[in-house]
């Protein structure tokens, strides 16, 4: 927006300043935008806005004549007479940020190894291992989570029988299954994403430091790490965003104490039939993760200071 | 950390970094292996330690013809989304970086809705709009349903290999006398290939693996592999939907394999 | 794809103003109308492998139209989200609860008589009683499965799912999103308070039951009984009989206070076109000779008594007019009236 956007590399002042006067107006590559504004609008915003307008209906007015305007399923939620949404909301987000920062941590390691592995094959070894998790099937791979973490699953079996606890340790039913398994879905995206850009950092950069007396963890820290950060708010944006809208996941992991916003969506669609509180909900989801997102972005622009990363 | 692979002094930080990683690693495969046994143990639930081992959780996977129409659709449906996606984010994703668009921030973010949005809610908006427009649910709409969902994976990380692009090479490409045509295709491309590689993949697995989106928009008798799963699952939760899984995983692992000899795979992801 | 031209064709038609446009247009129309089409909704699973292989086939060949039959659940919404007038299904196939809810939107028909439908002459007085919107093709009755190796004694009323000794190894469902759970609460307020209605009671008594497993879909709790993970649990008599003859430790127990009737509900779309095809269609799956073969197929009651079932069946499905007289069939339409609210209590019982 007010810089061009890429990574200025300590950057000369004169080239500030062209590409100031190139950042006044659109170039012509700004056309190859049609495409997906085309798909977005279409597909997107008017869709939504069908769902947005359904949310303040008292009742699908396709086929219910009886549908009326009305404001209530926003003041349902704002009212929260039973004391359910707010905190589904913040539960939502919540877990959507403990998972991000937990797929970083994970995920990091991963890349950097990956980016930087000399054998071909063990790259396409860490490549298959890293991918085959997104290609269980939703449904499938929480199964797998539950045979892992249930009480009388594999993880609490090892435990007793090697005498490290007597009964079973709550593994699930709770937040920290729900955000384990969301983890596990969602690093691959992380991993992927941090490896297009870990690999693309110059290496000499880091010889460079290195020859010059910096320890490893400093160049790592000073050198890897900030060139990686567009990376990082690629990837924590991806899982960020999907973990904030995952239901299968939670509802099948967090048994009877985690509630989500998307947990309550599905049940209003699925089960009790309201779409004008479902997607009054869904407005609420969507203005609020945006809003995260772009606060998100600028905040982390500011700490690396650099221009504009998103 | 890297710059350790030739040194000898630095072997104890080495051998954590990779004991990490293989940890790790095992955090990833720990719950295929469950499949894996769940798809190969005879019973009809997932039991510890398993009590043998049968091919019949297979044989009914592949017997059944409601199973196999619906995997050749969902890898139909995934490769279309694939390309439009590729084709579609990645043009977006150069417009946002070089097009010098007002608001770029604000767009970025747009283009990352889909993604925010509980996809049942996607799936839902989609199908109230198609019945509305007297469209019903025809195939091209499911795709279009996917390639929405699968774009944002597209622009992200295309963006993101974008941002450390060094544009002096282009620009030094140009000034060499390189038509703008030859420049995006032997310098752009290459360069943001890698970016575009896990888009892709993303998108393929993203469409693959689609369910809230789908559970609307498939038609009767025209349903992907997750929605037959799901609701083969709802009634009969046996091996059938582990040997599904097995067979989704081993099919990507071979076109990851075929890639990595046709190609080099590495290129593409490193650079 | 090809099979959303015709009702294309016949939306333009209606909207076509000139005789001429509808004589061009109408042409292909009326060649398909030869081969009509009948939307239904069905499920999926054994149930539904039979569907397809048999049982709608053979309805195709005897009636000379087509069965589309929609597998991919949630039907309420997208029939919600179809015109009134046009549709997405002509026959409905739900659970009770969801009935109730689409009636209550004007989506399905009020009352189906034997002037329609034939067979309902035949059918027991539960599969078409006031509790009933539409009618019920086959009931399953929801009681009490347990393992049978846990030392347990087959429990003889709903109490026995609050033995202490089953803290954290009973199951029930999520009760937001399952009518099996909806339908137990009010048990629990049957056998705990002055009747199926007594909320109070239902709440106090489900906060008691904690700590308890709670599944999403009965395929989730025939696994967990199966693998040990509960040892007793709220189910459908289907969801443990099918797994007779394989050895495995579990049994299905009728509470003395009665089970539950998990009605498979068949209803018409006012909309319809093809209103004399769809009533045909439930007509044809109350048929003896089709019940029983779906019967004995899924370990599903059947709706018509005169159904012969084999003598395996016979012994356990409620078949009889003392068997269908322990069924109590709760009121749905008093429960969705309630179901926001219910949820919320639940939720919050739940949690805290």
């Amino acid at each position: 927006m007010r810089d061009l956007p890429r990574r200025p590399l300590r950057a000369a002042p004169d080239l500030r300043h062209h590409r100031k006067v190139i950042a006044s107006r659109p170039t012509p590559v700004a056309w190859l935008i049609a495409p997906a504004a085309l798909l977005f609008v279409l597909f997107f915003v008017l869709p939504f806005a069908v769902m947005a307008t359904m949310s303040f209906f008292s009742h699908n007015p396709v086929s219910n004549p009886n549908a009326v305007l009305t404001f209530r399923h926003y003041q349902r939620f704002i009212d929260d007479s039973a004391g359910i949404f707010h905190e589904a909301l913040l539960s939502t987000l919540r877990i959507g940020l403990i998972t991000t920062a937990i797929a970083l941590a994970i995920g990091y390691p991963l890349a950097h190894w990956m980016a930087r592995m000399q054998s071909r094959l063990g790259h396409a070894l860490l490549l298959m291992a890293v991918i085959a998790p997104m290609l269980t099937g939703i449904v499938v791979r929480t199964f797998a989570w539950m045979t892992l973490l249930q009480d009388k699953g594999v993880v609490n079996t090892l435990l007793i029988s090697w005498g490290f606890t007597e009964k079973p340790l709550p593994l699930m039913y709770n937040e920290f299954g729900t955000v384990v398994a969301l983890v596990h879905i969602y690093v691959p995206f992380m991993v992927l994403t941090l490896t297009g850009v870990i690999g693309r950092i110059d290496e000499r950069l880091e010889q460079a430091a290195r020859s010059l007396g910096a320890s490893r963890a400093r160049t790592f820290l000073e050198v890897t790490l900030p060139l990686s950060v567009p990376g990082i708010l690629a990837g924590s944006l991806l899982v960020f965003a999907l973990s904030i809208s995952a239901y299968v996941t939670p509802s099948l992991m967090g048994g009877t104490s985690v509630l989500t916003l998307p947990m309550l969506i599905a049940q209003q669609v699925g089960t009790s039939f309201n779409p004008g509180f479902a997607g009054a909900l869904g407005v609420i989801l969507l203005t609020v993760s945006l809003a995260i997102v772009v606060a998100y972005n600028r905040i982390l622009a500011r700490l690396s200071g650099q221009g504009n990363l998103a | 950390m890297s710059a350790a692979r030739n040194r000898t002094p630095f072997d104890a930080g080495r051998a954590v970094y990779l004991a990490v990683n293989a940890l790790l690693v095992a955090f990833l495969l720990a719950p295929i292996a469950v499949i894996l046994v769940f798809a190969l143990n005879p019973t009809p639930y997932i039991s510890f330690p398993p009590v043998g081992v049968t091919w019949r959780w297979f044989d009914k996977f592949f017997s059944g013809a409601d199973f196999m129409n619906a995997l050749w659709l969902s890898l139909w449906i995934a490769a279309c989304v694939l390309v439009l996606s590729i084709l579609i984010g990645g043009a977006s994703a150069l417009a946002l970086a070089r097009g010098n668009l007002p608001g770029r921030a604000w767009l970025t973010a747009f283009f990352m809705s889909p993604l925010m949005l509980p996809a049942i809610l996607t799936g839902l908006a989609l199908f109230q709009s198609y019945l509305l427009a007297g469209l019903g649910r025809p195939v091209w709409g499911l795709i279009i349903g996917h390639t929405l969902v699968a774009v944002p994976y597209v622009i992200r990380t295309t963006l993101a290999v974008l941002h450390n692009f060094d544009r002096r090479i282009e620009e030094a490409a140009a000034v060499l006398g390189a038509g703008p045509i030859r420049v995006f295709f032997e310098v752009t491309l290459p360069l943001i290939r890698p970016g575009v590689f896990a888009g892709g993949v993303f998108a393929f697995i993203v469409s693959f693996d689609q369910f809230p989106v789908s559970l609307f928009l498939v038609q009767p008798n025209g349903e992907t592999l997750p929605v037959v799963l799901f609701n083969y699952m709802k009634f009969d939760l046996d091996g059938a939907i582990a040997a599904a899984s097995t067979v989704s995983i081993l099919m990507a692992l071979s076109v990851v394999l075929i890639l990595e000899k046709l190609i080099g795979l590495k290129a593409y992801v490193k650079l | 794809m090809t099979r959303t031209v015709p009702f294309r064709r016949r939306s333009l038609i209606r909207t076509a103003a000139g005789l001429a446009a509808a004589a061009t247009l109408g042409a292909p129309a009326v060649l398909r109308a030869q081969t009509r089409t009948l939307r239904i909704t069905t499920w999926g699973g054994k149930w539904g492998e039979m569907m397809k292989g048999q049982v709608l086939p053979a309805f195709e060949k005897e009636f000379k139209c087509t069965v589309q039959a929609d597998q991919a659940f949630p039907f309420l919404p997208k029939l919600q989200a179809s015109p009134k007038g046009d549709p997405i299904y002509d026959v409905l196939h739900t659970n009770s609860n969801e009935q109730w809810k689409a009636v209550d939107e004007g989506l399905v028909m009020a009352k189906i008589t034997a002037r329609e439908v034939p067979n309902i002459a035949d059918i027991y007085p539960y599969a078409i009683s006031d509790k009933i919107v539409g009618v019920s093709i086959f009931t399953s009755a929801i009681g009490l499965g347990f393992r049978t190796d846990k030392g347990l004694a087959k429990p003889t009323s709903w109490k026995a799912l609050a033995d202490s000794k089953l803290a954290g190894q009973r199951g029930g469902y999520i009760i937001p999103v399952n009518s099996l759970g909806q339908a137990h609460l009010m048990m629990l307020g049957k056998v705990y308070g002055k009747g199926l209605n007594d909320l109070d009671a239902a709440f106090k008594a489900m906060a008691e039951l904690k700590p308890i497993k709670l599944v999403d879909f009965t395929g989730q709790m025939e696994k967990m009984l199966l693998a040990g993970e509960v040892s007793m649990g709220v189910i459908h008599d289907s969801g443990i009989y099918r797994y007779d003859g394989q050895n495995q430790p579990v049994d299905f127990a009728i509470p003395s206070e009665g089970v539950l009737a998990l009605e498979q509900v068949l209803n018409v779309t006012p909309g319809s076109k093809v209103r004399d095809l769809a009533f045909a269609y439930i007509d044809y799956m109350l048929r003896p000779d089709v019940q029983k073969l779906l019967a004995e197929g899924v370990w599903y009651s059947p709706s018509n008594r005169k159904v012969k079932l084999d003598p395996k069946f016979d012994a356990k499905l409620f078949n009889t007019e003392a068997k269908v007289a322990q069924l109590i069939q709760p009121d749905w339409k008093w429960y969705n009236a309630r179901k926001d609210d219910i949820d919320a209590r639940v939720t919050r019982i739940l949690r805290d």
